[in-house]
């Protein structure tokens, strides 16, 4: 056998050596898979051999299993075999070298028509690369930005070198806003440069050189014959989408400047808002461009001088070949939402406090805003230095609970030892608090997973806050104005802590992944403690907060009592929070109670015992809050026997306490005064549960057994209940 | 001298002796095929040439460090490099094997 394999290895090295025929526009060798080898045709042999295999057995090697099988592409499938769609009959594709030389590709007396149509497909463009696909399967289509010097259509050529500097910024922002990830954007550039030597005072004046070209011309004829009128009305819509593109990307580059924001923010705002006054016209003259041409199925229609396939050397051979670039309309109202996103994203340079900053990252989210606001909101919020960090800290716990140590007047922090705690405590904060922030600018499907990665880190925050609180306390008692200060920081880290634990629960709903069997223990957990002990928290910081107002008003306690008490009352901050978690906490009572009653009256689909069990479930659902010492774990058991007491009671007057709870709920929404839309939608679900469960409690439907229907189109978290 | 499973996988360099070859097992020869370039013509005419990994009773096949050749008007393109790919049994056209040389069977 050795002979063999000896004697036949020279004559294969020289057949081997034939099979090099060149190389390859790449450089690399082309080695023709036809003529390789003396390939041996074993096609039937192959298929009789595996009639051998048994129904499901697989024939491999030892050290290829199943695992490594399942990472396979499979050809001919649609969504994974990217060389199945592409090519298919289509010549390959041209560079902008070959186009222009063969004169696909004008680089001068694009009509206006032309060049409107080009500015919107370039925009189309941008906009689904905002959406996540590749840059190169959506900008860099446009055979014009592979070389945009040599275009010499003035208007174009501006409009091609802002664009190249529009996806630069963006770039930037989302690198440096760091709370993207592959599924929210793609950041390669794959070698494409995107014009570093281009100032940005030169990109900006060579739009307005335009502008003032197009608008003289506009001015110059200002009775436009009937003719004429077609030309006159796409050289004013050019001039709309130069002045646009202008814009847009000044106020992006201010956004980006890091210096002395307060002043330039205002700028910003302002040009913004021009540009969103610029996007109707832009809409309403889309079909001004020159139509796009409809190609085969797979790319949808192509406008002049795009090629959708002309990157493809540059993907990984796994990506999808073809990318549905957005219409030109829909761009626009992407556009438009996507400043008016951003102007409220400017908004958070007006939050002084952590807290309030907090609320407004956590209502941002709420939207499910694009990559690019939620970019510029952290940039814009992010402190730069350390210290800083810690002293907004510092002035948060202050204007929340108001610690004696924190105090303006207070000598505890002359004692060096407590200064140190409480100082490398706030140090230990950073983190924590920071991380919370920049969840809150994750996509909402990440912040889940990373929110039960920070229960663990405010665990620890916790508990060293009780610490600090207890020697602190001691070392206020000895002194001259003894103070309590017990639970002072402890609270002011078991806020967030609570708020974390609720946003995890919640965002389960959101995101689908209970079963309606589960919602049970759900709502219970949340109805029975979390916002009981977040109320509880804020109110043990409310009261502090007054006790210290008492105190430092102490002197002047004689002068009037009667305008003490009105300005105590006055000065109740978290009021209005806690009706609104008292609403929250009645309404998870009421899908609680409705859910037990569905239980009772067979109307829940359960899963088989023997395939699930509930207490595993229950575990899993709750797995994150296990390490945690303050609020404690609650068991699965508790939640048995809680609901088993109140099964007792039957289906009708469980539906009766679940329609109380949404009347409650109702009446504390309602008297929050200026409802935003969040309140205002809560009132809705909640009007609606009332009268359903109302109608439950007449025994409405009460033989039926269909599954009731949770409706998350109103509220993401919180259903309205159907019955059918 | 009748040649066993056994000895014919110690000696793959005999599959093609015809005597032995007929009363080798389907799936004896198969294993044999393991682990050596394959290449396969699929329904649509594309070829990918790679390391033959794994199959089932219904010829699907896993081909690893897989390249993947496009047919184009003068010939084949340059090969993309596709890495481990599972070609269902029903899109396979033809199988070729590469003669077993020296790489391989002999380490």
């Amino acid at each position: 056998m050795a002979d063999n394999s000896l004697s036949s290895s020279p004559s294969n090295l020289e057949e081997d050596k034939k099979e090099y025929v060149g190389n390859s526009p790449g450089m690399s060798p082309v080695i023709l898979p036809v003529d390789s080898y003396s390939w041996e045709n074993i096609t039937e042999d192959f298929f009789n051999a595996v009639k051998d295999l048994e129904l499901g057995e697989l024939l491999h090697d030892e050290l290829f299993g199943l695992f490594e099988a399942m990472s396979a592409i499979e050809m001919m499938d649609p969504k994974m075999d990217a060389g199945m769609l592409c090519n298919r009959g289509n010549k390959a594709a041209m560079t902008f070298d070959q186009a222009v030389d063969c004169g696909q590709l004008k680089l001068q007396g694009l009509t206006f028509s032309e060049q409107i149509s080009i500015v919107d497909s370039t925009l189309a463009c941008l906009v689904s690369w905002l959406e996540g696909h590749s840059l190169v399967q959506t900008v860099f289509t446009n055979l014009y930005l592979h070389k945009p010097h040599f275009i010499q259509d003035r208007p174009l050529k501006a409009f091609c070198i802002c664009i190249y500097k529009i996806v630069d910024l963006i770039k930037d922002f989302v690198n440096r806003g760091f709370v993207f990830e592959e599924e929210d954007f793609q950041p390669t550039v794959y070698g494409y440069r995107l014009l570093p030597d281009v100032p940005e005072q030169k990109a900006v004046a060579m739009l307005r050189e335009v502008e003032d070209e197009l608008g003289r011309r506009l001015r110059s004829k200002p009775p436009p014959e009937p003719e004429e009128l077609n030309e006159f009305d796409d050289c004013l819509a050019l001039h709309a989408r130069i002045r646009f593109t202008r814009l847009f990307y000044q106020s992006l580059s201010v956004l980006n400047k890091r210096e002395n924001q307060g002043g330039n923010l205002g700028e910003c705002q302002k040009l913004l808002t021009t540009c969103a006054e610029a996007i109707p016209l832009l809409s309403k003259t889309v079909d001004r461009g020159a139509p796009p041409i409809e190609s085969d199925d797979s790319h949808g229609p192509i406008a002049i001088g795009f090629d959708p396939l002309v990157n493809q050397r540059l993907l990984p051979p796994t990506f999808p070949r073809y990318t549905r670039i957005k219409t030109r309309e829909e761009a626009y109202r992407y556009l438009d939402d996507l400043i008016a996103r951003l102007k409220q994203a400017c908004k958070i340079v007006n939050c002084t406090s952590f807290h309030s900053a907090l609320d407004m990252f956590i209502e941002m989210s709420r939207s499910n805003p694009c990559i690019v606001s939620r970019s510029v909101m952290q940039l814009l919020y992010t402190p730069q230095s350390n210290k800083s960090q810690v002293e907004a800290l510092r002035e948060a716990a202050r204007t929340f609970i108001c610690p004696p140590a924190l105090s303006h007047k207070s000598t505890l922090l002359n004692n060096p030892q407590a200064k140190e705690y409480v100082d490398s405590f706030l140090n230990h904060c950073v983190m924590p608090f920071g991380n919370l922030i920049q969840l809150c600018g994750h996509n909402r499907a990440r912040q889940r997973d990373k929110l039960a990665h920070l229960l663990e880190e405010f665990a620890t925050l916790q508990d060293e806050a009780e610490r600090v609180d207890v020697f602190l306390h001691n070392l206020s008692l000895k002194s001259e104005s003894p103070r309590p200060h017990l639970a002072c920081f402890g609270t002011w880290v078991l806020y967030p802590l609570l708020r974390i634990m609720i946003m995890f629960l919640l965002s389960g709903f959101e995101l689908e992944l209970y079963s309606t069997h589960e919602y049970p223990y759900i709502f219970w957990y949340l109805y029975e403690f979390l916002y009981g002990w977040l109320m509880s928290s804020l109110t043990r910081a409310d009261s502090f907060l007054s006790e210290q107002e008492m105190m430092s008003s102490g002197e002047g306690k004689n002068r009037s009592q009667r305008r003490n008490k009105t300005k105590k009352k006055r000065t109740r901050p978290y009021a209005r929070e806690i009706t609104l978690y008292q609403a929250l906490q009645n309404m998870c009572g009421g899908y609680y109670k409705a859910m037990l009653g569905f239980k009772l009256d067979g109307k829940v689909r359960l899963p088989h015992t023997e395939f699930d069990s509930e207490r595993v479930r229950y575990e899993h659902r709750f797995a994150p809050f296990t390490g945690l010492l303050t609020p404690p774990p609650v068991q699965y058991g508790e939640f048995r026997e809680m609901a088993a007491a109140l099964q007792q009671s039957g289906s009708t007057s469980l539906y009766l306490a679940g329609c109380k709870h949404f009347h409650t709920a109702r009446t504390f929404l309602d008297s929050i005064a200026q409802p935003d839309n969040e309140i205002q939608d809560l009132l809705r679900v909640a009007k609606t549960n009332f009268v359903v469960l109302k109608l439950l409690a007449t025994g409405h439907k009460k033989d039926s057994s269909t599954p009731p229907e949770f409706d998350f189109s109103c509220h993401h978290q919180f259903p309205i209940i159907k019955i059918c | 001298m009748p040649c066993t499973p056994e000895e014919s996988s110690a000696e793959p360099m005999n599959c093609d002796d015809s005597q032995v070859k007929d009363e080798v097992s389907g799936k004896e020869k198969l294993r044999r095929w393991i682990n050596r370039q394959m290449k396969i013509e699929m329904t649509d005419g594309r070829i990918l040439v790679g390391v033959f990994l794994c199959t089932d009773r219904d010829g699907n096949i896993i081909l690893g460090s897989c390249s993947e050749y496009q047919q184009t008007d003068g010939g084949f393109d340059e090969p993309r490099l596709l890495g481990l790919v599972m070609v269902p049994g029903r899109h396979v056209v033809s199988l070729h094997l590469a003669p077993n040389n020296s790489d391989g069977e002999t380490t």
